[in-house]
């Protein structure tokens, strides 16, 4: 198809939200006494990610946007821009998310753009702006193809990812304990995504979903906070850097030495780039599904309890 | 949004709210004790078991002796990091001993020592 669309980046426009949201936070936690942790340089990092990402994206977003309007040129199918249309559009695109995040943690090609997000041993406001340079490289936006050939135009999918980080971003907080169930059974809050940061075992590699949580129900990868087990947030084996390079190129760099090692074969150098975070050729290291085991010899209790089913 | 009021949105947010943190306290380095070592020791390796725990007076560092083998732990901002001592240097300075990893997500440690603990620091942390 032919034919222009223009929607404003809605991620810019929000940016004074952002800050007038982590500042609020902060004074109530302050206030309060409670409700998360905060401190410098951890959401100085967060923030130079965040801007450095929004950077990646005005230079090299022109690429994902080549090839959508280059995909848009070869569909016959245009479903228009009606507000029905936006709105189906939006939580496809949210199905869409689900697939890629999932995908960001259990395929280390795509792990090493996404791993800084989880980088952090805190979780507050200014953790959910610690985004990817590198999303470009990881070639997730091919996930979005499926919609452009649907007949969506790029704008409009451009214009709802903008929205589902947009929403994704106050998800990130300690401040708030539980919304109401009803809210709580559809849509991703605080308490799931808590628990997707969690570096605890029993969390690792769940609640992958961006707006409706009903993905995660579905595809069987949901596990409700756990009042007696704590998210103990940041990675496996958290860094011990504040450079905002080496956040967010450490896994790419760390994909690229084990790869090109010498003595390997092919499938294991394959294996170093698109196998779960964790492989290892000579089992030198784990994997999440081996930490998990590996906690239920030490807690054997927890066996059959969420997170270990 | 014009881009020169998007810089100035983000830089000026990013300096204020750094600016902000700092000012209400929150660039203090974590400070440990000798159990709080080694549950953060245990926190980071859950496979090891803690034999013992040589604390930097200044609380900010502890040498720990492990069934994974010798390690380091070391305040990072709030938090705290972990590595065991395999690949790495160790160099000398009159105010400090420097622990360099060949690791690039934890580069260095800088391990402020009195002169009465860093006898027994630098000989714990010679490379083997």
């Amino acid at each position: 198809m032919t034919g222009t669309m223009n929607f404003p980046d809605v991620t810019q426009l929000a940016v004074p939200l952002f800050i007038a949201a982590i500042l609020a936070e902060l004074g109530w936690i302050v206030w309060k006494g409670k409700g998360g942790r905060y401190e410098t340089r951890d959401a100085l990092t967060s923030l130079i990610m965040g801007a450095g990402s929004v950077a990646s994206g005005i230079l090299l977003g022109f690429l994902a946007w080549g090839f959508f309007m280059w995909l848009w040129a070869l569909t016959p199918l245009d479903l228009g821009s009606s507000v029905g249309v936006i709105l189906v559009c939006f939580i496809l695109d949210d199905l869409r998310y689900y697939w890629v995040h999932r995908f960001g943690h259990r395929i280390r090609w795509v792990w090493a753009s996404h791993v800084n997000h989880h980088s952090s041993q805190h979780y507050n406001l200014t953790t959910a702006l610690r985004q990817t340079w590198t999303g470009t490289f990881s070639l997730v936006m091919l996930v979005r193809a499926p919609l452009v050939l649907l007949g969506f135009h790029p704008a409009i999918i451009l214009l709802v990812g903008g929205i589902n980080l947009i929403y994704q971003f106050w998800i990130h907080t300690e401040a708030i304990d539980k919304m109401p169930r009803w809210f709580e059974s559809v849509m991703n809050t605080p308490s799931h995504h808590r628990v997707h940061h969690g570096r605890n075992a029993r969390y690792l590699d769940v609640n992958y979903a961006g707006v409706f949580i009903i993905w995660d129900k579905m595809f069987g990868t949901f596990v409700p906070e756990q009042a007696h087990d704590r998210p103990d947030y940041g990675l496996v084996h958290n860094i011990g850097t504040f450079n905002p390079l080496r956040v967010a190129f450490h896994e790419w760099l760390g994909l690229f030495r084990d790869a090109t090692q010498p003595d390997l074969t092919l499938k294991q150098r394959l294996k170093y780039a698109f196998a779960p975070p964790g492989y290892s050729h000579d089992a030198s290291r784990d994997t999440s599904a081996i930490i998990k085991a590996k906690h239920l010899v030490r807690h054997p209790e927890d066996s059959n309890t969420p997170g270990f089913q | 949004m014009p881009l020169y009021i998007l810089l100035l949105l983000v830089i000026g947010g990013i300096s204020m709210i750094a600016l902000l943190l700092h000012r209400l306290g929150k660039s203090r380095l974590t400070v440990l004790s000798t159990p709080s070592a080694s549950h953060a020791w245990n926190r980071h390796f859950p496979d090891d078991e803690v034999y013992s725990v040589i604390l930097a007076e200044n609380g900010h560092a502890a040498y720990v002796e492990t069934s994974g083998g010798p390690g380091l732990l070391w305040s990072f901002g709030a938090d705290t990091v972990g590595r065991h001592l395999q690949d790495y240097r160790l160099s000398q300075a009159p105010d400090h001993l420097k622990v360099v990893f060949h690791d690039f997500t934890a580069p260095q440690v800088i391990l402020r020592l009195n002169d009465k603990e860093r006898p027994r620091w630098q000989q714990k942390l010679a490379p083997r």
